[in-house]
């Protein structure tokens, strides 16, 4: 068989995406990469989405609604992301995630 | 305990009193300053004069339960509005009476943000009144906490010495005791099984040993600290000194007696193991409490710092006469609720008289007062004597049914006791001799004796005081008659 | 039917009027002396007469069998009932008139001497008080009414000690009084509180029966009579908490010569006598009973024989002469006796301490001055009255036939002897020698004044500066003239204002002697001189009356020898050192310097107690106490809320503010969520 054709390989791709992501954005210094990282993630459970969508689901249509949905929420958060790291920027002429500590404790 | 319905809301009228009085008070402006003082007086004076009704009209052939009223409240939660009158609490509605009316008058010279200050000060004593008539749990508690609160503001706004330190300790200090109070009464509600906070139906439950046992020293504890047990006393000196002088007089008063009274009401009602268990405990913690306060006086400077301590040593004999579990010692010890809360009331208002003036507590800056002011003076050497325990005036009968039985039950912590009534004399005097007698400070030699109206409240307080000093039995009949069938309920 | 029937209310009467006038004169008529003194007579003439009615009118009762008169007072339950009531009996209606007859004659007395004092409404309001207090105490029938009046007689001493209280030495004084007094009552309160839990009763009749008949177990006698006699010896001045008396001659003459001679003092005995059966059927009880009182006897009398005031020196008289009565008390209880002794001596004793004091009280108004040097030196002698009633007085004291003295003495001196040791009898004969001998000290040097270029005068003649010339009540003339036709001697001048408060300087030119004193004073020194002279010759009717029979007494010679001797030998020492032309004016004391150091020291009491206080009270305990509660109770508070600020602000490092510190928390709970889901279920 195919290992396009198993559905592993697809979980494969997207724990591997996950885990990038996911990396990045707990690493990651520099808000915009953060941003980036996030939409690795999603984008992540896009694929992981389809994958179940095309081997397992029945209906070949809510794998793909889904995504779409996922698309738009990223879209939508990426816009409300970036003007918050304009406003940090404003304040504290910098985007680095470690400047960003003034609710400490 | 036989219930005898009331044919006229007698209790709710003045529990209500005062607060047809303070919601009056919130449309008038400040400016009105004559009037907000009459409106509090009156509501206050309301209060009073059915205290004394309940107090003179309580039938002791009868006995039991009465001027009751009981409506049930929450029924999912066994909650009863449930009010009555027995020889337990008359004396200390009465008490309360006594000393809210006699702090309006106290306060008449206030000056600034009167409005507010009877305002918070009418919400007080509500919560205090519906203290002592409670017999339903959750309703005792929520007045109890209602009497507690608005504290805080009184002593933040209109205190003198280290006000804002003291509010925060006194209210938190209050707060930690009910912590302590909350898990109790819920232990017996949650334990009894028959889901009400009805006190008398509690009474007929026999609660496992342990579960009284936990349940009465939390208690004991939490309302211990109301009551200045030794050693949860330590915001009450820091309290009375910052607080203005009717709340003063209303603290060390009446709402001391809160917790005695609760623990009286409550703690050993209901949990009567628990309460034989803790007594040695209990008996201890007052023996000590009474000869601290005594010494720890005898070295303070500053007038309501001598009077704060004193009443921690007070509130000791009430404790020592509850720990006895003896009739005499609850006698005496309800007594001693209502003498020495008549007494410190009359401590403090003729500190507060000498204060307004001179503006100065320290003892070693006033002096020759009697010189100046005469009548000012004689009211409080009158309570220092009745706080030296001279015959003739409540308090003596008090100790004595306590002391007494006291060293029937406790030899030895009976005989600490009776000793240290030599220090509390000679702190008295003391104070009485440095204060009011020896050279006048010129400072204050221009200062006018106390107006016949300005007095009024005082005498109010000395007559009370001898009546009773003269006529204990007025008192004591009354108290025995619950008191009695309470032991032996026991 | 005669009094019996009404004995009740009679006795209320008379307990009831003089509290009446205290309450009527304190809030109505404080500042205005005519009312004030009008009320106070008023409602202490009633009681005399009153009670001189029972005294002569009452048979048929005896000490066997009193009458009890009571109405329940508290009842709290059945073990604890405290009636309010009267016992009447010999001992009681005796005592009666003697308060009854004293204090009305000092309020007459005082009339005199306070005159145009701002306090005088004040002063009568607390003499009526006090009154009521000490007739209730004589006549209660239980030991708690006794207590209270008690307590309450204690009160009346600390408003009248420190009658004038912007002197300081006289708001110590009462404070003094009231804290010392107090100290030897807690034993008091703790007998009773023992007698209330184990006998059952505070009732006087069932506690005598009981020490009678045996009936009360032994350690509870002993203890609770023990506890009992602190009281007394703390009302009575007796070692070692005597020193508030001396202090209490702080107060006005007249209150001395009531509260701290004749009365208030003397309660403390009158509870032996009360309790006579009860302390005698304890020995140890009486043993220390004895004891002590013979160390007072012999304490004061040698500090009163080198006291330059004269109220010092009655003071110290006072107290040893109390000490005597309890020795004549307490040895008659040890041999079986009765206490006809004890309670005669306290008799006579109150009729001539009294007079002493009350001519002291004169010389005193009139000089200015309490030092008696310096009355002799202005002419004391020439003031016939009080110079001739204070003769008497000390004759009486000092036990000279035929004044009554002689024969309480020589009573008690009897009982002394029946003693099995000697000793006692021997050291009540030096304390006679050592009373006669200070008292004509005094008598002496004022009537023999020695002339003003005497050496004497080097050493006597500093005035010691206030010391306890008593402030306004020096009659400056303000006061109500007019009603009392009093010729005081300076206000004969004409009672102008701004007359001299020192004529203690003018010459003792004062006319006519019996212009010297007003009327007012030299009554009741002419009445307590009367008595003095009659109480002896009623020794046997009087005994009569209190026991029931007279006992034929046989006289024994020697011990009559002894006394008299005794007494005449002081007198004779006095004679040598003060009054003969040749003395010097000096005591025999000061052959021994160290001696008569230790003497003027008060035997070092009051530092004693001082220390006490200072170093035990205030600064071990007080002091001890307060830093536990500011730094170990307080602080104990104050840590638990630094603590919980303290956690509070330990707690808040862990808000990091990194982003992704947050994140990866979030993830790791997730993740380990997930885990468990998945595996665990």
């Amino acid at each position: 068989m195919l290992i396009f054709n198993q559905l592993e390989t697809y979980l494969y791709l997207a724990v591997i995406l996950f885990a990038i992501g996911l990396y990045g954005v707990l690493s990651r210094r520099n808000l915009i990469a953060v941003l980036i990282s996030v939409e690795l993630m999603l984008n992540a459970a896009s694929i992981n989405f389809m994958a179940f969508n095309r081997f397992l689901a029945p209906h070949p249509a809510v794998g793909q609604v889904i995504t779409l949905f996922i698309m738009a929420v990223a879209a939508a958060e990426a816009a409300i992301a970036l003007s918050i790291i304009m406003a940090v920027y404003r304040k504290l002429k910098s985007i680095n995630v470690e400047q960003a500590t003034e609710l400490r404790g | 305990m036989t219930e005898h319905m009331a044919s006229f809301p007698v209790l709710s009228c003045m529990l209500l009193a005062p607060v047809v009085g303070l919601f009056i008070l919130l449309f008038l402006k400040e400016e009105q300053g004559f009037l907000v003082r009459m409106v509090s007086l009156v509501s206050a004076g309301i209060s009073f004069a059915l205290s004394i009704y309940t107090f003179v009209g309580y039938d002791k052939q009868l006995g039991g339960l009465q001027f009751v009223e009981k409506y049930p409240w929450v029924k999912a939660f066994g909650i009863t509005y449930f009010v009555g009158v027995e020889g337990m609490n008359a004396p200390l509605l009465l008490l309360t009476g006594i000393v809210i009316f006699t702090g309006v008058l106290t306060m008449w010279e206030l000056k600034e943000r009167v409005r507010e200050y009877f305002i918070f000060q009418l919400a007080l004593v509500t919560g205090v009144f519906g203290v002592f008539m409670s017999y339903d749990m959750f309703f005792f508690f929520l007045f109890y906490e209602i009497a507690v609160v608005p504290m805080y503001i009184l002593i933040l706004i209109w205190g003198s010495t280290r006000k804002i330190y003291a509010a925060m300790k006194l209210t938190l200090y209050l707060m930690a005791g009910s912590g302590l109070i909350i898990p109790g009464i819920l232990m017996l509600y949650s334990s009894s099984g028959l889901f009400t906070f009805d006190m008398l139906q509690l009474h007929g439950v026999a609660f496992a040993p342990w579960i009284q046992k936990i349940a009465f020293v939390f208690m004991y504890l939490g309302f211990g600290v109301l009551a200045g047990v030794w050693p949860f006393h330590t915001w009450s000196p820091v309290g009375h000194v910052a607080a203005p002088t009717a709340v003063s007089m209303l603290h060390a008063g009446v709402l001391m007696k809160l917790g005695s009274f609760a623990i009286l009401r409550v703690a050993m009602y209901l949990c009567p193991e628990g309460f034989q268990y803790w007594a040695q405990f209990m008996g201890l913690l007052a023996a000590v409490g009474i000869v601290y306060g005594v010494f720890v006086g005898l070295a303070q400077t500053d007038l309501k710092y001598v009077i704060g301590y004193s009443s921690v040593s007070h509130m000791g004999i009430v404790g020592l006469g509850l720990a006895t579990g003896t009739v005499d010692g609850l006698n005496g010890a309800v007594f001693q609720m209502f003498a020495h809360g008549v007494m410190t009331a009359l401590f403090f208002s003729a500190v507060g008289f000498i204060y307004d003036r001179t503006h100065t507590r320290d003892i070693l800056e006033l002096g020759g007062m009697s010189k100046i002011m005469p009548v000012a003076s004689a009211f409080f050497i009158t309570a220092a004597l009745c706080g030296a325990g001279v015959p003739g005036m409540a308090s003596f009968w008090a100790e004595l049914l306590v002391l007494v039985s006291a060293v029937k039950v406790f030899p030895v912590r009976g005989l600490f006791a009776i000793a240290s009534l030599v220090i509390g004399a000679l702190f008295a005097l003391r104070v009485v001799q440095n204060t009011f007698f020896n050279d006048p400070n010129p400072k204050f030699a221009h200062f006018e004796d106390v107006s016949p109206f300005l007095g009024l409240p005082r005498m109010i307080l000395i007559g009370f005081m001898i009546f009773f000093g003269l006529f204990p039995q007025v008192m004591v009949g009354l108290i025995k008659t619950s008191i009695v069938p309470f032991i032996q309920g026991m | 039917m005669g009094p019996v029937d009404h004995l009740f209310s009679i006795c209320t009467a008379i307990v009831t009027l003089p509290l009446l006038a205290f309450a009527l004169i304190m809030i109505f008529a404080w500042k205005k002396p005519k009312v004030a003194l009008a009320i106070s007579l008023v409602c202490s003439t009633i009681p005399l007469i009153l009670a001189w009615y029972l005294f002569l009118t009452v048979r048929d009762v005896s000490l066997a069998k009193p009458i009890v008169t009571q109405v329940e007072w508290l009842v709290s339950s059945d073990g604890f009932r405290i009636p309010f009531g009267f016992l009447i009996d010999p001992v009681s209606l005796l005592m009666l008139v003697i308060v009854a007859t004293i204090a009305w004659l000092i309020q007459i007395y005082s009339i005199g001497y306070m005159e145009g004092d701002p306090g005088f409404g004040r002063y009568y309001a607390d003499l009526s008080l006090f009154g009521m207090a000490m007739l209730s105490l004589v006549s209660a029938n239980g030991l708690l009414q006794l207590f209270i009046s008690w307590e309450l007689v204690g009160l009346a001493s600390y408003l009248l000690i420190g009658f004038w209280y912007e002197k300081f030495s006289a708001s110590e004084a009462g404070k003094k009084a009231f804290v010392v007094t107090r100290f030897g009552d807690i034993g008091f309160f703790m007998g009773l509180a023992f007698l209330t839990i184990y006998f059952g009763t505070l009732d006087i009749t069932a506690v005598n029966l009981a020490g009678l008949k045996h009936t009360m177990p032994q350690w509870l006698l002993t203890t609770t009579s023990l506890l009992i006699f602190c009281g007394v010896a703390g009302k009575s001045a007796q070692f070692p908490i005597h020193v508030w008396l001396p202090d209490a001659m702080e107060g006005p003459t007249p209150v001395s010569a009531l509260l701290h001679s004749a009365t208030m003092v003397a309660a403390g005995v009158y509870l032996i006598t009360r309790l006579f059966p009860f302390f005698a059927a304890s020995p140890t009880t009486c043993s220390v009973i004895l004891a002590i009182s013979t160390i007072t006897l012999l304490l004061s009398s040698t500090i009163g024989m080198v006291a330059r005031d004269i109220k010092q020196v009655w003071a110290y008289s006072t107290i040893s002469q109390l000490g005597f009565m309890a020795m004549g008390l307490a040895a008659a209880g040890l041999v079986g006796g009765n206490l006809f002794a004890g309670y005669y001596h306290l008799t006579t004793h109150a009729a001539f301490k009294a007079l002493l004091f009350l001519c002291a009280g004169v010389f005193i108004h009139h000089f200015g001055t309490n030092d008696f040097f310096v009355m002799s030196k202005e002419g004391g002698r020439y003031l016939k009255i009080p110079m001739v009633t204070v003769t008497i007085g000390a004759l009486a004291l000092a036990g000279i036939f035929p004044f009554s003295g002689f024969f309480s003495k020589e009573a008690v001196m009897g009982v002394l002897w029946s003693l099995p040791s000697k000793i006692w009898v021997t050291l009540g004969l030096f304390g006679a020698f050592l009373t006669a001998y200070y008292t004509f000290r005094v008598i002496f040097v004022l009537l023999f004044p020695r002339p003003d270029d005497h050496k004497a005068w080097e050493e006597y003649y500093e005035v010691p500066a206030t010391a306890h010339s008593h402030g306004p009540a020096h009659s400056h003339g303000h006061g109500p003239h007019g009603d009392f036709s009093h010729d005081d001697a300076h206000a004969h001048t004409g009672s102008a204002p701004g007359h001299q408060h020192d004529e203690a300087h003018s010459p003792h030119g004062h006319g006519d002697e019996h212009h010297g004193v007003p009327w007012v004073m030299s009554f009741p020194l002419i009445v307590l001189a009367g008595f003095t002279l009659v109480l002896g010759f009623l020794q046997g009717r009087l005994e009569g009356f209190l026991l029931g029979e007279s006992h034929p007494h046989e006289l024994n010679y020697t011990l009559l020898i002894l006394a008299v001797g005794a007494a005449l030998l002081g007198i004779g020492m006095a004679w040598r050192d003060w009054g003969a032309k040749s003395a010097t004016w000096q005591g025999f004391i000061r052959n021994f310097p160290s001696l008569e150091n230790f003497f003027i020291q008060k035997w070092y009491m009051d530092h004693f107690w001082r220390w006490f206080l200072d170093t035990v009270i205030y600064g071990l305990f007080s002091k001890w106490f307060t830093y536990n509660d500011r730094r170990v109770v307080d602080g104990g508070v104050d840590a638990v809320s630094f603590s919980c600020i303290g956690g509070g602000r330990l707690l808040s490092l862990l808000q990091t503010a990194f982003l992704q510190y947050n994140l990866l928390f979030m993830v790791l709970v997730l993740a380990g969520l997930g885990i468990y889901l998945l595996m665990g279920l």
